[in-house]
């Protein structure tokens, strides 16, 4: 079964779009919680995570009432967003917001450490070998002309593209969008002007977390199985993805995570998968240096 | 003051153990992402030493007891576990470690302190190289599982085309590259060898890039995770040919994350014969069965390993180092579960079985016992 | 008598404040009794424990450096602990250099790659710096994992030489899985080096480094030449890690990338900032307190890494400026004001 280069090319380039879309919801989360405050939450890696692991103890929940694929997976989609929302709330309100006035490493830290906690508190939870992920979406392939693309692919595909177009109408198109882009831009005058910023903040860390969930979900679901270890590699490329696109663009998370995973797919395709994420790296440590503002540039309030 | 404060600390943890034991020290990873492989050993090792109890004291006036520590899979760790191991008066033989990147280190520790020390599942050949008159393995090298499967592979598979992929670690690279020595030494052809990472679970690109260039055998040195997902993406793109495994892939939960559909026909070796198939091995089944539930990858070396001590412990017949090490130098044909168990010159054990075993209808089949040519 | 040596180590720490005769002489006095504690306590496991967290306060002195007096956020701090560790590594596998010799080329080759990563790092801000160094510590111990030809691979580096003393009397002596020689050793290197960052802190150097830090647009406008001193600075902390490295590497005999992974770099981050961001004994207390915690709990088991990252959590919320912190800073705006 030989495929032509043109066939080969297109192949890496459907693996890679899916990994993208993945990181892209998850640099969303990053982007928008660093416009508004200006923190690197490195916890978010790990939300991830928690979203996938509340998604499957509600799939095992629901595994004797032997429903209809798309209504487990709504369920699924639903109690893992709306838990992590509420996780992202009570860490905002419990861990960040102390720490508002204090040193930017402080808070740092504290994003370190509540990694560690949620990373060990999963594996607490829920065992330290990975666990399966019941195939909620069916296993369909089908075959474009040489090129195999699946049903969770196509799925991952199209919920990416639309959660993001609806969080872009969101932040464009009405006032809480409005707050936030405000807040990212100046929060003091937001205060002067009567805006809750606080409130927008916590709705801020709310979508991002959910963001992130529906990204896990996903990631389970197209590999088969989850482990507590998965966040903190796949938060940093994520990460990466933000810095790429430029951090607090939206917009710019949607591209940069495109971009690292057809990078990611095509460097371990062509060139060699051992060194697939020193490339991750590379390509951020250049970014950082030469681009900070990104592709599409940041839209950061500037600080002194 | 902090410093005396720490020190004091340290001091103060001590004592803990009566004088009427007499302990095995017992190192693996018991944290951490390693944490199943090193409980299900720990399980292995207290069933030896629980049914040791239970049929009388192993010395005269003594409780046997299993002094369990963790290593986290981390070297520096490894060697403090055995420093604390040593400074315990009650410990005369240590069960360790897992991962031969820590049994290394800690292997000159308990040289020094002439201590001697089973490792159940390091494979690694160096181990036993350095001259440690301490140091004993129930378990085959992997310079004798890869060649076994190069073979298979090449005879038996009748594979011309192989592509090769390893986890990057002591275990996987090594493992590999026997492998593929001898693969090349057969005459078969090598298309590639590449390393994926520990945890990373993308490979289709990988994979694709593999299947373009359409091997007869992939072959995989590396863990279950890996290789489940490894096994299900290289269904899912649709790439034909077979694919082997090495023992660290010998899990039931693998067919389960790989999907029984996509694991059905898969290969793989395992160091030692199929346990189930060997009588002596079938009351250690049910017996680990009844008081832990599913046996895992390791656990009956470990309880092998465990057993070897504690018969050194009962020949020396007393609570000494030197008497026990002693001892374990005249052991010869021990009955265990794997076999009759002796060991040569490096303290690596004689039974060198390499097992054979497929995937078949959702559960794994052995097959046969590895031939040398 | 454990009391006795407590009270004698309080002193000790209590003397970082300044210089004067009194207080050298009951410095010694305490660096004596931290000497003496091998004769006191021959535990083997014990010393070990405590070398271990000697190692991590070099490995703290050093980020201090960089991060401490000149501001810089490193998150990648494990890689020039790696380099140095590699370093005299393969000097002692390839090329059979001794421990003492070997020393020399670890802190310098780990010198020059702070210095370096330092140059073109310096022209991001804050939180990307950051994320620069992170990358940079994860490249490395991805490249030192990959070349295998070069570092051994996942393998890592076998057989490396411990350091070997002749002694009048007694011939050469090597030190082997021993754990006092290397107590001795690495105390020797924490007390050196704290001694030498303390001398640094006052001398026109050190003052530079505070300048930048609290004001690098000032600093630079008194003609303090700003980037020569960051870079010394990324440099000096980098040779610090490497002395700490080739130690570790000859204590080991094998190293393997996995020990210098993105949690070793936070976890010296943290003691750094536990102890108080630009404090000598706060680094050192703080590399001691969490160097020896997982062994302390070990008792907890799986809860570990849990109570570690909360305790991270609370201590800095409740006392953000680290146990010792705040100082420097509270003296240089004192000295404003004058």
């Amino acid at each position: 079964m030989g495929l032509t280069p043109l066939q080969l090319f297109l192949q890496q380039l459907a693996n890679g779009a899916t990994l993208g879309a993945i990181y892209a919801l998850i640099a969303l989360g990053y982007s928008m919680i660093y416009g508004v405050v200006q923190l690197i939450n490195f916890a978010h890696g790990e939300i991830f995570v928690v979203g996938a692991y509340l998604a499957l103890s509600v799939a095992l929940l629901l595994a004797p009432f032997a429903l209809p694929w798309w209504a487990v997976l709504a369920a699924c989609g639903l109690g893992a967003m709306a838990g992590c929302a509420l996780l992202g709330l009570l860490i905002e309100r419990t861990a960040y917001r102390p720490l508002r006035r204090a040193p930017r490493l402080n808070a740092l830290i504290t994003a370190i450490g509540l990694s560690f906690v949620l990373q060990n508190a999963l594996m607490l939870a829920y065992g330290a070998t990975d666990r399966m992920v019941p195939p909620l979406i069916p296993s369909v392939r089908w075959n474009l002309g040489g090129v195999s693309v699946t049903l969770i692919q196509a799925v991952i595909w199209a919920s990416s593209a639309g959660l993001m177009g609806l969080l872009q109408a969101i932040v464009m198109h009405t006032k809480l969008g409005t707050a936030m882009r405000a807040t990212a831009q100046d929060a003091t005058a937001c205060r002067l002007l009567g805006i809750p910023v606080d409130r927008v903040i916590a709705v801020t860390f709310a979508i991002g977390s959910a963001l992130a969930a529906f990204g896990g979900i996903l990631y389970s679901l197209y590999y088969g199985s989850i482990n507590f270890h998965d966040g903190y590699l796949t938060g940093l490329k994520a990460f990466t993805a933000a810095v790429l696109g430029g951090i607090g663009n939206i917009p710019g998370a949607m591209v940069g995570g495109l971009i690292l995973g057809l990078l990611e797919g095509l460097g371990a395709g062509y060139l060699s998968a051992q060194w697939k994420n020193a490339f991750a790296f590379i390509v951020l440590v250049v970014m950082l240096l030469f681009k900070p503002r990104g592709l599409l540039g940041e839209r950061v309030a500037e600080r002194a | 003051m902090v410093y005396g404060l720490t020190a004091a600390l340290l001091t103060a943890g001590c004592g803990v153990h009566e004088s009427s034991t007499v302990s095995i020290g017992f190192v693996a990873p018991l944290t951490g992402d390693q944490a199943p492989y090193g409980e299900d050993m720990r399980n292995g090792a207290q069933l030896a030493v629980e049914q040791a109890n239970a049929r009388g004291e192993v010395i005269p006036g003594y409780r046997l007891a299993l002094y369990a520590l963790d290593d986290q899979r981390s070297p520096t760790q490894a060697v403090a576990a055995a420093k604390k191991l040593v400074a315990d008066p009650d410990v005369v033989a240590v069960v360790g470690n897992l991962n031969s990147s820590c049994t290394m280190p800690a292997s000159a520790v308990y040289h020094e302190a002439r201590l001697l020390q089973i490792s159940p599942v390091s494979s690694n050949p160096q181990i036993s190289r350095q001259g440690f008159d301490t140091f004993y393995r129930t378990c085959a090298t992997d310079d004798l599982q890869g060649p076994a499967a190069a073979l298979f592979a090449v005879k038996d598979l009748k594979a011309r085309r192989i592509f090769i992929l390893d986890d990057m670690t002591t275990y996987g690279r090594g493992l590999a590259n026997e492998f593929e020595q001898k693969a090349r030494k057969l005459g078969a052809e090598v298309l590639g060898h590449e390393g994926i990472t520990q945890g990373d679970k993308e490979f289709a690109p990988l994979l694709t890039k593999v299947k373009a260039l359409k091997p007869d055998l992939l072959y995989f040195a590396g863990m279950f995770p890996e290789g489940a997902l490894l096994i299900k993406q290289r269904a899912d793109i649709g790439m034909g040919g077979l694919f082997l495994g090495g023992d660290g892939i010998f899990d039931p939960v693998l067919i389960d994350l790989a999907t029984p559909q996509a694991a059905e026909g898969v290969y793989l070796t395992t160091i030692g014969s199929d346990i189930r198939a060997v009588p002596s091995a079938r009351e250690f089944l049910h017996a680990y069965e009844e008081r832990f539930g599913p046996v895992g990858a390791y656990s009956a070396y470990a309880y092998e390993a465990t057993s070897i001590a504690i018969e050194a412990i009962r020949r020396a017949s007393k609570k000494d180092r030197a008497a026990v090490l002693a001892a374990m130098k005249t052991i010869t044909d021990y009955p265990g579960i794997f076999g009759s168990q002796n060991f040569d010159r490096n303290g690596d054990t004689l039974i060198k079985d390499i097992g054979i075993f497929t995937v078949k209808a959702g559960r794994f089949s052995f097959i046969k016992t590895a031939t040398w040519d | 008598m454990v009391l006795l040596w407590t009270m004698v180590y309080g002193l000790w720490t209590l003397l970082m404040e300044r210089p004067s005769a009194l207080h050298l002489a009951r410095w010694a006095a305490g660096i004596g009794a931290a000497f003496l504690l091998p004769l006191v306590l021959p535990n083997a496991y014990y010393l070990d424990v405590l070398t271990t967290a000697l190692i991590f306060a070099l490995l703290a002195l050093g980020l201090n450096i960089i991060v401490g007096l000149s501001g810089v956020l490193h998150l990648g701090y494990a890689a020039f602990y790696a380099i140095g560790a590699y370093t005299y590594g393969l000097l002692s596998v390839r090329c059979g250099v001794p421990f003492w010799l070997g020393l020399v080329p670890a802190a310098l080759v780990a010198g020059l790659a702070g210095a370096a990563l330092g140059a073109p790092a310096l022209r991001v801000r804050g939180d990307y710096l950051a994320i620069v160094t992170l990358g940079f510590g994860e490249i490395v111990r991805i490249a030192f994992n990959n070349l295998d030809q070069w570092t051994g691979g996942p393998n890592g580096l076998l057989g490396i030489a411990h350091p070997r003393v002749w002694l009048p009397g007694r011939g050469t002596l090597d030190f082997g899985v021993a754990s006092a020689p290397y107590y001795y050793l690495t105390l020797a290197a924490v007390v050196l080096i704290a001694g030498g960052y303390v001398r640094l802190s006052r001398s026109r150097i050190g003052r530079a480094w505070l300048a930048i830090r609290e004001d690098e647009l000032a600093a630079g406008c008194s003609g303090i030449p700003v980037l020569p001193m960051k870079l010394l600075a990324q440099g000096c902390g980098g040779a610090v890690a490497g002395l700490a490295g080739a130690i570790f590497a000859s204590k080991q005999g094998t190293i393997t990338p996995d020990s210098f992974d993105f949690v070793l770099s936070v976890m010296v981050l943290a003691m750094v900032v536990l102890g108080g961001l630009g404090s000598t004994r706060g680094a050192i207390i703080g590399a001691l307190l969490l160097g020896v915690m997982p062994e302390l709990l070990r008792g907890f088991n799986q809860y570990r890494m849990l109570l570690f990252g909360l305790s991270m959590i609370i201590v800095i919320r409740l006392r953000p400026e680290g146990l010792f912190g705040g100082a420097p800073t509270r003296k240089a705006a004192h000295a404003r004001a004058a």
